[in-house]
C-alpha cells in the first residue's frame, strides 16, 4: 500500500510537471500582445519595448521558461503582467476560497438532489415515478448554464428579490451572507451535476439490487428502507466513488461559466480572464492550480475507493 | 441636434431659457464678449463664460444646458452608497501610474487629486492648485498650490510631491503614461507651495489632458510615503491621495469600498460616509441588482443600450443622459483595395476621380446613422461625421452633418459604388469588418445596412481586445470597428487619431510600405498642430472645425455616432448637477435624498 | 484459409444479428422514441430549412424585439431578424456543429487509442501520457484555450471543440483493444498473417463500437452545450452564422425585455440534448455499456 501510494504520488508529481510545461509553452502559441494591448492608450513607443524587457518576453523561449520553472520551485508564479501586477500566488489563494466555497456547497445541493432521486428511481424502476425523475434529471443535464444561471437571477433576484443578484462574501463576514450570495450560482453548476449522479445511483443501485442477497430478501418481502439504506445503497455507492474524481473536474468546470454569470472571482474567472488578456503568468499558475486539484482529488479518490471497497488492494 | 429623448419639466425648460438669455446678452461688438479678462484666467472659467462664450460662437444649444437643468432635492449626510461597475470583472489598479480606462480613473478621481479637475462643462477648474498664472508665450506656467491638504495617510502635501507624481510618471519602469509628459520640458518648485511648468510648445489642452485628476493620470498626486511603505502592487489596490475618500478594502474582482476622509481639504465634502463599489460584467446580473436595490448607481463602462428602456421604466430608477464625449466609426484601411488612397493631399474633387476613394465615400455615405442609432444604440445617440462630440460642446460643429460629403445617401452611394466599377455591388469583394465584443450588435446593424443599400457582403468578425489592439497598431484589417471615449479636449480626436503621426494612427505599421495608417494629409497635420497650440477659444473652434471637416469630407474614417453618456442611480440618490462630468462619477458630493 | 473465413463470418454475423437486436430494443424504449422523433424533426427542419423558413435569417428587415404574431410566430429578435428563421437555420448549423465536432474528436481519438492499445509499449506511453495529460482539465476550458489559438468563427469553434474531446475517445477506444486484444479470434488472425492494419479495422473496432456509440451520441449533446458555453464568453461562431447557442448568448441580456428571445434558442437547445441523452441512455442499457466519463463536456 506504502509502496503503491508513493508511485502514485510520484506519478501525480510527473504529470504536474508535463502539465506545467506543456502549458507554458502552448501559451507562447497564443496569438495577440498583451503590452501592446494594456498600452493602447499610452503615448510612449519605448513603454512597449521596455515592459517587454522588463517582464523577459524579449529573451528566447527556453530561458524565459527555465526562469520561470526555476521560480516555480521555489513557490513564486510570478505577477500578473496585464493591469494589476498582483502576485499570481495571492490572486489565487484570494480566488481559490470562492471556488471552493461554491463547488462544495453545489456538491451537496447536487446530492441533496441526486441521492434521493438515484435511489427512487433505481427501487421503483420503470415507474411512472422512475420516468419522471430521470426526465427531471435530463432536464437539469440539458440547460446551457450560463442560461440557467440567468434564469434563477431573473426570477430569485430581480422579480422576487429573495437573493442577492451577484457577488460573493466570505465566510468570516457571516453565515448567511456567505450562503446568500452563493445559493443561487451553486444551484446552476449543482442540478446538472445533480442529473449525472443521480443517473450513476441510479445504474449502480440497480446492479446491487440484482444480488442475490437483496433478491432473497427482496423475495421474501424483507425489502425494506433499512435494508437499501444500510445494505444495499453503501454497495451502491462504490462505483459512484469511482467516477467522483471526474465529477470533480465537472464541478471546477461547471464554475468557470457560472462565475462569469454571478461576478464571482474564483479559480475559473481567473483562468478565462487570464486567457482572454494573455496573462501568462496568471494562465500557467491558475492551470497549474486547477490541475493540482484535479490529479490529487483523483489520487484521494483511488485511496478512498480501497478504504471502503476491502476487496480492492493495489500491490 | 434633436432633444426628443429627453423628457423635461416645465422649470427644467424655464431654467435653460433663462441661461440662454442670460448666455445671449452680450454686446457684439465687444471682443471680450462682456467677460473680464479675469473670467478667463485665475482658478476657473465659469460655467457663465463658457456658456456665453458658446453663444458667441452661435453652438450653444439646450444639451448644453442639461447638467445644468436639474433638480434641487434635501440632502442628507451621511450613508454608504453601493455602487456597481457595469461591465468589467475586477478594477485592476487604481494607480494612476497604470491607468489606462476610464472606469479606472472613475473611481480614481474620488480618491486621488490632481492640480486641475474638470467642471461639468469640460473646463478646468482648480484643485489642489489654488491658481495658476500663464506666461505671455503660453510655455511657462506657474502653478500655487492649496496650502493645509493632507494626504490619506497624515503626510502633508508640498511641492514635493508634486515633483515626485511627476518623476513617477516619466519613469517607464514605474509608469505607462509618461508619454502624456512628453511636451512637459521641465517641473521646477519654486518653494514649497509653488511649481513651475516649462512646455516644449504651448498646449491648449494643458489643464485638461496633463494636469487634470481622472483623464490626467500622469500628475495624478501621488503619495510618496504610501508607495514606499505599501509597495506598488498594494498601492494599485489601495492608493493613498488627497481625495474626498480614501480606500479602505480592495478585494480583487469583488468590491473596492471607499470610506469618507475626515481631513479633506473641503470640509463639505464628501457628503456620503462611504462608497462600495462592485464590478458587474454581465448586463442581466446588473440590471437586477439595480432592481432590487442591491446597488444603487451604475459606473463603470457605459450601461448596454437596451438596459436603459428598462431602467426608465422603473420609477425607483433616475437615468440622466447628456451628450457624451467620444465618436464611434469605420476604419477602412486605406492601403488595401477596394479602398486604397495612397495619398490623401489632393482636393476632394481630384480624389473623386479614384477608385479607392469612391468606394469610402460610398461606404460613408450608404450608412444611415438615424436608422443606426434607433437601432444599436436603441435611439440614444448622435450622429456623427467627424471626431469632435457634442461634449466638447463649444468646438462641436452642428452643421457638419448637413454639409459632410459623408450625409447620408443611399441613391448616391450606390452611384458612386457603380461609378468605382461595382454596379449593384457586382463583383465587390467579400470584405471583413473586425471589431471588439462590445460592438457585436452594431457592426451587424452596418453590415446589414450595406447590404441593403450597396448590396455588398460585409463578414463581422468578433475580435478580442488583445488581438484587435496589435492589428489596429499595424493596419491590418479591411474595416475596423472602432472609436473612442472619454474625449474631454479636441486634442483627443485631432492630435491623437488624425494626424499621420498620431499614436492612435497605425504606430506598428510598416512605416516603409504605409505613409501613414488609417489617414494623413498635409492640412490636417499643419492645422491639428496649430489648433493645440492656439489657447484663444474662437480661434482654436475656428481650427478645429476646419480639420474636423477635412477629415470628414475626405473620409479619414466612416464617422457614425456620438455615444451618450448615462448615468444610472436610484431614486434615493441625489446626483448634483456640478458632479455630472461627461465620462466621470464623481461622488464627492452625492448625497442621500 | 477456411478457418478464417469462417471466423470472420462468424463475426459478422454476430454483428449484424446483435445489431437488429439493440435496434429492436431501442425502438421498445418509449423514451428512445421519444428521443428520435424529435430528432427527427429537427433534422428535417436542418435539412428543409431553406424551404420552411419563412424569412431570410439574417435580414434585419422588421421591427426589434416584436412579439409573437402570425407573421413572426416565434417573434423578432433584438436586431429586427425573425427569430424562427433564424432557429431554422441555426438548426442546420447547430447540428453540424455537433456532429463534425463529434466525428472528428472520434476519428481521432479512436485511432489514438487504437493505435495505443494494440501496439502498446513506447507508442501507448507516448499517447496514452498525453491523453492522460488532457484529462487532467477540464474540456471546456481546453476548448477555451484553443479557440483563443485559433480565434473565434464556425470551423476554429469545430476544431477546438474536438480536439477538446479527443481523450473521451481515446481512453474508451484504447480499453476496449486491451480486453478485444486478448480473444481468440485476435490470435488466430494474427497466426494468418493478417495485416494489423486489417485487425484493427476488421476484428477490433466492430467489437470496440458499442461503448464508442453510447459515448459519441453522448458527446454531440456536450458538444452543442459547450459551443453555447463559447459563444457565451464571446468566442463563440461569428453572426452571420447563427447557433442557438449564439442566438442564445447574444439574446441574453434581452431575456426580461422580450421572453422569447431567450426561451426558443434554449428551448431548442433543451429538447435536442434532452433526446440525445434520451437515445444515448437507451442504447447504453441496450447495448449494455456501463457509465464511463459523464458529463465529459464541462
Amino acid at each position: 500500500m506504502t509502496a503503491y501510494l508513493i508511485r502514485r504520488i510520484i506519478g501525480a508529481i510527473i504529470v504536474m510537471f508535463a502539465v506545467a510545461t506543456l502549458v507554458f509553452f502552448m501559451l507562447r502559441i497564443l496569438p495577440g500582445d498583451p503590452i501592446a494591448a494594456m498600452l493602447f492608450d499610452v503615448e510612449d513607443p519605448n513603454a512597449v519595448e521596455f515592459l517587454r524587457t522588463k517582464y523577459g518576453l524579449d529573451q528566447p523561449i527556453y530561458v524565459q521558461y527555465f526562469k520561470w520553472f526555476g521560480h516555480l520551485l521555489t513557490g513564486d508564479l510570478g505577477q500578473s503582467i496585464y493591469g494589476s501586477r498582483m502576485d499570481v500566488t495571492r490572486t489565487i489563494a484570494e480566488a481559490l476560497p470562492r471556488t471552493l466555497s461554491l463547488a462544495g456547497l453545489s456538491f451537496v445541493i447536487a446530492m441533496i438532489i441526486a441521492v434521493p432521486a438515484g435511489l427512487i428511481s433505481a427501487i421503483r424502476k420503470n415507474s411512472p415515478l422512475d420516468h419522471i425523475v430521470t426526465i427531471v434529471a435530463f432536464l437539469g443535464l440539458s440547460m446551457p448554464d450560463f442560461w440557467f444561471a440567468i434564469i434563477l437571477i431573473i426570477i430569485f433576484a430581480a422579480n422576487l428579490h429573495w437573493l442577492p443578484a451577484i457577488g460573493y462574501v466570505p465566510l468570516a463576514e457571516g453565515f448567511w451572507p456567505w450562503f446568500s450570495h452563493l445559493i443561487l450560482p451553486s444551484i446552476a453548476i449543482g442540478t446538472p451535476f445533480a442529473a449525472v449522479i443521480a443517473r450513476m445511483i441510479r445504474s449502480s443501485m440497480l446492479e446491487v439490487l440484482q444480488m442475490e442477497y437483496i433478491r432473497v430478501a427482496r423475495s421474501k418481502g424483507l425489502l425494506t428502507t433499512r435494508l437499501i439504506l444500510v445494505h444495499a445503497f453503501p454497495n451502491a455507492l462504490i462505483p459512484v466513488v469511482t467516477v467522483m474524481g471526474i465529477a470533480i473536474a465537472l464541478l471546477m468546470a461547471g464554475t468557470v461559466i457560472v462565475e462569469n454569470v454571478f461576478a464571482i472571482k474564483g479559480l475559473g474567472r481567473v483562468l478565462i480572464q487570464g486567457i482572454l488578456n494573455r496573462d501568462y503568468p496568471v494562465v500557467q499558475g491558475s492551470i497549474i492550480v486547477v490541475s493540482a486539484i484535479f490529479v490529487f482529488a483523483n489520487l484521494l479518490v483511488d485511496i478512498l475507493y480501497t478504504v471502503i471497497d476491502p476487496r480492492i488492494r493495489y500491490d | 441636434m434633436s432633444t426628443k429623448k429627453f423628457d423635461l419639466s416645465t422649470d427644467q425648460k424655464q431654467e435653460i431659457k433663462d441661461q440662454l438669455r442670460d448666455a445671449y446678452d452680450f454686446d457684439p461688438k465687444d471682443p471680450l464678449f462682456g467677460l473680464t479678462r479675469e473670467n478667463l484666467s485665475g482658478s476657473q472659467i465659469s460655467r457663465r463664460s463658457v456658456l456665453r462664450l458658446m453663444a458667441v460662437s452661435g453652438t450653444l444649444t439646450a444639451w448644453h444646458l442639461l447638467p445644468g437643468a436639474k433638480k434641487a432635492f434635501a440632502q442628507k449626510r451621511g450613508g454608504i452608497l453601493e455602487a456597481g461597475w457595469a461591465g468589467v470583472g475586477e478594477i485592476t489598479t487604481l494607480d494612476p501610474a497604470r491607468i489606462n480606462q476610464v472606469l479606472q480613473f472613475q473611481i480614481t478621481s474620488s480618491v486621488l487629486s490632481g492640480l486641475t479637475h474638470l467642471n461639468a462643462d469640460l473646463v478646468a477648474e482648480a484643485d489642489l492648485a489654488e491658481s495658476w498664472t500663464v506666461n505671455n508665450s503660453a510655455t511657462e506656467i506657474v502653478f500655487k498650490l492649496r496650502e493645509g491638504v493632507t494626504f490619506h495617510n497624515g503626510d502633508k502635501f508640498t511641492a514635493d510631491d508634486v515633483i515626485y507624481t511627476f518623476n513617477r510618471s516619466k519613469d517607464p519602469d514605474r509608469s505607462i503614461n509618461g508619454g502624456l509628459l512628453k511636451n512637459v520640458a521641465s517641473l521646477e518648485k519654486l518653494n514649497d507651495y509653488e511649481v513651475k511648468f516649462t512646455l516644449s510648445a504651448p498646449q491648449a489642452s494643458f489643464f485638461v489632458k496633463t494636469t487634470e485628476r481622472a483623464s490626467g493620470r500622469a500628475l495624478t498626486i501621488v503619495s510618496r510615503g504610501a508607495i514606499e511603505e505599501l509597495g506598488p502592487q498594494q498601492y494599485g489596490l489601495t492608493p493613498v491621495g488627497t481625495g474626498p475618500f480614501r480606500v479602505t478594502e480592495h478585494t480583487l474582482g469583488q468590491s473596492v469600498k471607499l470610506r469618507r476622509f475626515d481631513d479633506y481639504y473641503d470640509p463639505e465634502r464628501p457628503v456620503l460616509d462611504g462608497v462600495n463599489i462592485t464590478p458587474i460584467s454581465e448586463p442581466e446580473p446588473l440590471a437586477a441588482a439595480m432592481e432590487a436595490g442591491d446597488i444603487q448607481l451604475i459606473g463603470g463602462n457605459p450601461v448596454a443600450p437596451e438596459l436603459v428602456d428598462r431602467f426608465m421604466a422603473n420609477s425607483e430608477i433616475v437615468v440622466d443622459i447628456i451628450g457624451g464625449n467620444g465618436f464611434q466609426s469605420v476604419f477602412l484601411n486605406p492601403w488595401r483595395d477596394p479602398f486604397k488612397v495612397p495619398s490623401f493631399d489632393k482636393p476632394v474633387s481630384e480624389l473623386m476621380k479614384e477608385k479607392g476613394f469612391k468606394v469610402r465615400l460610398a461606404i460613408a455615405k450608404a450608412i444611415d446613422r438615424d436608422r443606426f442609432i434607433e437601432r444599436a444604440q436603441f435611439g440614444r445617440g448622435v450622429p456623427a461625421f467627424g471626431t469632435i462630440n457634442p461634449a466638447m460642446g463649444f468646438f462641436f460643429d452642428e452643421n457638419l452633418g448637413e454639409t459632410s460629403n459623408q450625409k447620408f445617401d443611399a441613391p448616391a452611394a450606390r452611384k458612386l459604388l457603380a461609378d468605382a466599377g461595382y454596379p449593384n455591388g457586382d463583383g465587390f469583394p467579400t470584405l471583413t469588418m473586425k471589431g471588439g465584443p462590445p460592438v457585436r450588435r452594431d457592426m451587424q446593424i452596418i453590415a446589414d445596412m450595406l447590404k441593403t443599400n450597396l448590396n455588398i457582403t460585409i463578414n463581422v468578425e468578433i475580435r478580442e481586445f488583445q488581438v484587435l489592439v496589435p492589428e489596429f497598431q499595424k493596419v491590418d484589417y479591411d474595416m475596423l470597428r472602432i472609436g473612442s471615449g472619454g474625449d474631454f479636449d479636441p486634442d483627443d480626436g485631432i492630435v491623437d487619431f488624425m494626424q499621420s503621426t498620431s499614436r492612435l494612427n497605425g504606430a506598428n505599421r510598416d512605416k516603409s510600405a504605409m505613409a501613414f495608417g488609417h489617414f494623413g494629409e498635409a492640412d490636417v497635420d499643419k492645422l491639428g498642430d496649430e489648433q493645440s497650440r492656439t489657447s484663444d477659444l474662437n480661434k482654436r473652434r475656428e481650427l478645429v472645425q476646419k480639420v474636423n471637416r477635412i477629415t470628414s469630407d475626405k473620409v479619414a474614417s466612416a464617422f457614425i455616432y456620438h455615444p451618450v453618456d448615462t448615468l444610472v442611480h436610484r431614486k434615493e440618490v441625489n446626483f448634483p448637477s456640478r458632479s455630472r462630468i461627461v465620462g466621470l462619477v464623481d461622488l464627492d458630493r452625492v448625497s442621500f435624498t | 484459409m477456411a478457418i478464417v473465413t469462417d471466423t470472420q463470418n462468424a463475426d459478422e454475423l454476430e454483428v449484424s444479428a446483435e445489431r437488429t437486436r439493440w435496434l429492436r430494443y431501442l425502438l421498445r424504449d418509449k423514451r428512445a422514441m421519444v428521443g428520435f422523433v424529435i430528432l427527427g424533426i429537427f433534422v428535417s427542419m436542418a435539412i428543409l430549412a431553406p424551404l420552411i423558413a419563412p424569412y431570410d435569417p439574417n435580414a434585419q428587415a422588421f421591427d426589434m424585439m416584436e412579439g409573437l404574431s402570425w407573421a413572426h410566430p416565434l417573434g423578432t429578435d433584438d436586431l429586427g431578424r425573425d427569430l424562427l428563421s433564424r432557429l431554422i437555420y441555426g438548426t442546420q448549423i447547430s447540428l453540424f456543429v455537433g456532429i463534425s465536432t463529434v466525428a472528428m474528436a472520434l476519428v481521432l481519438g479512436v485511432f489514438l487509442g487504437v493505435v495505443a492499445g494494440y501496439y502498446g509499449g513506447f507508442l501507448d506511453n507516448i499517447i496514452m501520457r498525453y491523453i492522460d495529460l488532457q484529462w487532467a482539465f477540464p474540456n471546456f476550458i481546453i476548448a477555451v484555450y484553443l479557440v483563443a489559438v485559433f480565434g473565434t468563427g464556425l470551423f476554429n469553434v469545430i476544431i477546438a471543440v474536438s480536439l477538446a474531446f479527443i481523450d473521451d475517445f481515446a481512453r474508451v477506444a484504447r480499453s476496449m483493444v486491451l480486453t478485444i486484444k486478448e480473444e481468440q479470434y485476435i490470435a488466430a488472425a494474427k497466426t494468418v498473417g493478417a495485416s494489423d492494419a486489417r485487425i484493427m479495422w476488421l476484428h477490433i473496432l466492430p467489437n470496440a463500437a458499442a461503448p464508442l456509440i453510447v459515448v459519441g451520441t453522448v458527446s454531440i449533446s456536450y458538444a452543442i452545450l459547450a459551443e453555447a458555453g463559447l459563444s457565451f464568453l464571446g468566442l463563440g461562431v461569428n453572426p452571420s452564422t447563427p447557433t442557438w447557442g449564439l442566438i442564445l448568448a447574444d439574446g441574453r441580456s434581452f431575456i426580461s425585455r422580450a421572453w422569447w428571445i431567450g426561451v426558443f434558442p434554449g428551448l431548442f437547445i433543451m429538447l435536442t440534448v434532452l433526446s440525445i441523452n434520451f437515445v444515448g441512455d437507451a442504447l447504453r442499457d441496450v447495448l449494455d455499456v456501463r457509465e464511463t466519463r459523464s458529463g465529459g463536456s464541462n
